[in-house]
């Protein structure tokens, strides 16, 4: 599989061997070029994600915000040990792990289904229940508010129709529905992350163990998912710290009967007081990131001296368990999925976008008006315009930084990697609210003759800053299951660096690149605590143009941008698939 | 410590930027307004349609271009702050709340506005100072559900929430946090006494603060009643079965402001939108909208429907010097 990418450069050879002292040469440069392009590399690095936390740093440390007279004191760290606080604190990691593991469980039996399965429809299905992850979370909050609400949520209404009880079946204003809320984020956010990676799984391994005698399950266990460790264990916690960093499910189901976790009470000393603390929260921000970086750690250990190599120079081809009938149960599993996460909330947004109202389904009502509203207003398609310029280069940028910070960390032994790696890794760590202001912070006192305040680059790298942390995390999970033979074969036949990089690691795991890009192209489309900050007059972007209609009472009309972004990625999925079909036949 | 920022934003005034010395002809300011060509607006009036008509009206009447830029209100004060900090002085007007704008009055984020020929028609209990000019009110009233509340049973008075009947079937704004919630509860405080929001605590009202979502909550029948409500957002329910109720002790309320920003790259412009928002044709475009004019003679010229909602009494507003205290004291009552 790998050497029909390989390129034969005899003459490379050649001259390395009659002319040694060129090689010297070469040598020299290529170590000094590399510690140029390590330098060049940490200094970009530092400039995206440390600068910003540093701004907060002060910020925490600081009486008052930069640019206020005021003293340095650790006030904001004191007001943190309450016993409010670590109910909060309870709360935030209670809900997160819960719905961590639920959901991890839940990603990795569709993500079996559909990568390793002869289920039927696997394909359609893979795009269609990986749909809830792009979906604005107000939306299908305001759904499932109408949904599960215990007085009159249309599921409670149809259970006392059918039992004839007084009871509540569901109500989504409850830890529950917190979890369940976020739940419909986390479980194809892992399985996007999971299910590549089971592709990627050299299936002889699994061959070996069966005939050794193991059982099936014993297999799945013991083999596929010990192989998969590096992609579980960086999905669980890149889903644990965002579950952390979680507001709009808090804020939605959680607030109103007094569930309050980090998010929301830093959103509080910012937002809810007369005279916003900005010291208590970043204090705060900074004591839910040395949380997870223990987290960090835990995986480094746990991960450390192993190796989960499946895919090597030698061919092989992926296959699919014929599972006989029982493929219509898990046919049933993925349906089941699909309804309760995707039809019914989706499904709710649809008909509501044809009514003048949400949740008013009278024949008087219909109308056409949301869409010709949206469709005339010139603010939403300048906003538009800015978001997919901002969506395509800064996907694109940093899916080429993450790779590049992936392999270096996973590739090579050079100096200075561990701190590329916790650099690449620190905007994940901080709650978005907080790194918003860090980015305002930092881009309003730069030089006047840095044109980034102000201009879209203000957002474009505030957005690959805050999109490295998943670009290195799904590019590392896809090179540490690609054995180094490979690649040392490539620079054996005289490939370059470069040339390695591009046409061995990145032809390999191009899958896991196609579904960072698009991971991050989304969430570029969805984020609003840097935007909203950093805009301008004129880089207006799709999250704060929702947010504008959301909070002047048109819920509809943000129904339809949402709708609109279902069919934008539902075309961004199928050319994916596609392709990923088009290069493994046996899918 | 307010007065003499206050004082010296008025030293500063007389030195900074181009803007006209107090008692030039208006029509001087007019000029100089069309020759900077463009304004900056900062805003926390997130995607207000109102907003939009007399800005609008503002760029055909001068062909001055108007750039709007439009966060929430403490988001927007932390962009002007950060902003003024670094030297950058990009925005020229900046409009919000009234204890948002006392406290960036007090930061000294602002420069005095000069002679606006159109102050002189506001009418009490709103009035301008050297820096702060109302622009438009925020009224609180009450809001049923139609179909949930027979008219018998409507809340007539702010005590009547107060009945048994209602107990646990009140949504809310949350009185802890700053908006609304906050302003009903100081003016609740303030006119009835402690007794009173102790026993309105002992309602469990539920607290929400999303608001548009509470009211199409309400609109659904999950809850009969809701506090507070704006009465500008009966505009996006209309057709909804709901129906806003000023009680008869009158309606608590609060005011947005307008203030030209220190060293407005644009202050003539600045000057000129302001009279322009204070002129009876932009006013009567947010008192039908069910904002509360600022201005005289315009709430008799609204349209029917909201002309007797919009005459009823103001009740009273937050104290920004009080507010931090008050949302303390919020906290230990409804816990």
């Amino acid at each position: 599989m790998g050497s029909a990418t390989l390129e034969e450069r005899p003459d490379r050879v050649t001259v390395a061997a009659n002319f040694p002292e060129r090689t010297v040469l070469f040598g020299g440069l290529r170590r000094h070029g590399r510690l140029f392009g390590m330098g060049a590399l940490i200094l970009i690095l530092c400039f995206l994600t440390l600068y910003p936390m540093v701004m907060l740093l002060y910020g925490s440390l600081h009486s008052t915000p930069p640019g206020i007279p005021g003293e340095f004191n650790l006030d904001g760290y004191a007001g943190l040990a309450s016993a409010e606080n670590l109910v909060v604190l309870a709360n935030t990691v209670g809900i997160s792990l819960v719905k961590t593991i639920l959901s991890l469980a839940l990603a990795i039996l569709l993500a079996w289904i559909i990568a390793r399965t002869d289920t039927p429809g696997r394909g359609v299905l893979e795009v269609l229940i990986t749909l809830p992850f792009f979906i604005p979370p107000i939306l299908t909050a305001t759904a499932w508010a109408m949904l599960g609400n215990a007085q009159v949520g249309t599921i409670n209404l149809v259970w006392r129709w059918l039992t004839g009880s007084e009871s509540t079946l569901v109500d989504v204003y409850s830890y529950g529905g917190v979890i369940w809320h976020m739940m419909q984020y986390s479980t194809p956010f892992i399985f996007l992350f999971v299910v590549d990676a089971f592709r990627a799984m050299d299936p002889s391994l699994e061959e070996s163990s069966r005939m050794s005698g193991a059982t099936r399950w014993q297999t799945f266990w013991r083999i596929t998912l010990a192989l998969m460790l590096p992609v579980t264990t960086s999905a669980f916690i890149l889903s644990f710290i965002r579950g952390m960093e979680s507001f709009e499910s808090a804020v939605f189901f959680g607030t109103p009967v007094g569930i309050n976790v980090i998010t929301t009470t830093i959103y509080n000393s910012i937002t809810q007081r007369a005279q916003p603390d900005y010291q208590s929260a970043t204090a705060l921000g900074f004591a839910a990131m040395a949380l997870m970086f223990l987290l960090l750690v835990l995986q480094g250990r746990l991960l450390r001296g192993r190796s989960f190599t499946t895919v090597t120079g030698k061919g092989y081809s992926p296959n699919v368990m014929r599972l006989g009938s029982m493929r219509w149960v898990t046919f049933a599993v993925c349906i089941a999925f699909f309804i309760l996460t995707v039809a019914l909330p989706i499904g709710q947004l649809l008909l509501s976008s044809f009514f003048r109202f949400f949740g008013f389904y009278e024949a008087d009502m219909l109308t056409l008006d949301h869409y010709r509203s949206v469709w005339e207003n010139s603010s939403f398609w300048r906003a538009f315009g800015n978001t997919m310029l901002l969506g395509v280069v800064g996907a694109t940028v940093t899916m080429a930084l993450g790779g590049i910070v992936a392999y270096i960390t996973t590739r090579t032994r050079w100096r200075g990697r561990r701190l590329i790696d916790v650099l690449a890794w620190l905007p994940w760590m901080m709650p978005g609210m907080v790194l918003g202001i860090g980015f305002l912070w930092g881009f309003a006192i730069l030089p006047h003759a840095i044109p980034i305040y102000g201009t879209l680059w203000a957002l474009l790298l505030a957005y690959v800053a805050l999109g490295t942390p998943v670009a290195v995390r799904v590019t590392s999970a896809a090179y540490q299951q690609i054995a180094t033979d490979i690649e040392e074969c490539s620079r054996v036949h005289g490939a370059g660096w470069w040339q390695t990089l591009g046409r061995i690691l990145i032809a390999l795991a191009w899958p896991a690149f196609a579904v960072g890009w698009v991971l991050i192209f989304f969430g570029i489309m969805r984020e609003l605590s840097a935007s909203i900050l950093l805009y301008a007059p004129g880089t207006e972007v799709l999250s704060v143009v929702m947010l504008k209609m959301w909070v002047s009472g048109k819920p509809e009309e943000v129904s339809v941008i949402g709708l609109a972004m279902l069919v934008l990625v539902l075309v961004f999925r199928w050319v994916q698939l596609k392709f990923i079909k088009k290069r493994i036949s046996t899918l | 410590m307010l007065r003499r920022s206050v004082l010296g934003m008025l030293a500063a005034g007389a030195t900074v930027g181009p803007a006209l010395a107090q008692g030039d002809d208006w029509a001087k300011v007019v000029e100089a307004a069309r020759k900077e060509g463009k304004l900056v607006i900062y805003t926390a009036s997130i995607g207000s349609p109102f907003h939009k008509t007399v800005i609008n009206a503002f760029e055909q009447k001068y062909g001055i271009q108007v750039e709007l830029l439009e966060a929430r209100a403490s988001e927007v004060r932390e962009r002007v702050r950060v902003e003024q900090s670094a030297g950058r002085f990009l925005g020229d007007i900046h409009h919000n709340g009234s204890t948002t704008t006392w406290l960036m009055t007090r930061d000294g984020n602002f420069q005095p506005h000069g002679p606006i020929p159109n102050i002189k028609n506001i009418v009490p209990p709103y009035d301008a100072d050297d820096i702060r000019v109302p622009a438009e009110v925020i009224s609180y009233c009450l809001m049923v559900n139609r179909n949930l509340v027979k008219p018998a049973d409507e809340p007539k008075s702010w005590k009547d929430i107060l009945d048994p009947r209602w107990t646990g079937k009140i949504l809310s704004d949350d009185y802890r946090a700053l908006g609304g919630g906050a302003v009903l509860f100081v003016v609740m405080y303030d006119t009835f006494g402690k007794e009173f929001v102790e026993k309105l605590a002992a309602q469990k009202p539920v607290f929400s603060r999303d608001i548009q979502n509470s009211e199409r909550r309400v609109a659904r029948g999950e809850f009969p009643l809701y506090i507070p409500f704006s009465l500008q957002d009966y505009n996006n329910l209309k057709g909804l079965p709901v129906k806003p109720i000023v009680p008869i002790e009158g309606r608590p309320y609060v005011r947005f402001d307008l203030t030209v920003l220190k060293n407005a790259p644009r202050p003539n412009a600045a000057r000129l939108f302001i009279n322009h928002y204070l002129e009876p044709d932009s006013q009567i475009v947010f008192a039908n909208a069910g904002y509360n004019p600022v201005v005289k003679g315009v709430v008799e010229k609204t349209v029917e429907e909201i002309r007797p909602l919009l005459a009823t009494k103001a009740l009273g507003t937050t104290v920004p010097e009080r507010q931090d205290a008050m949302l303390e004291l919020a906290k230990q009552i409804f816990k």
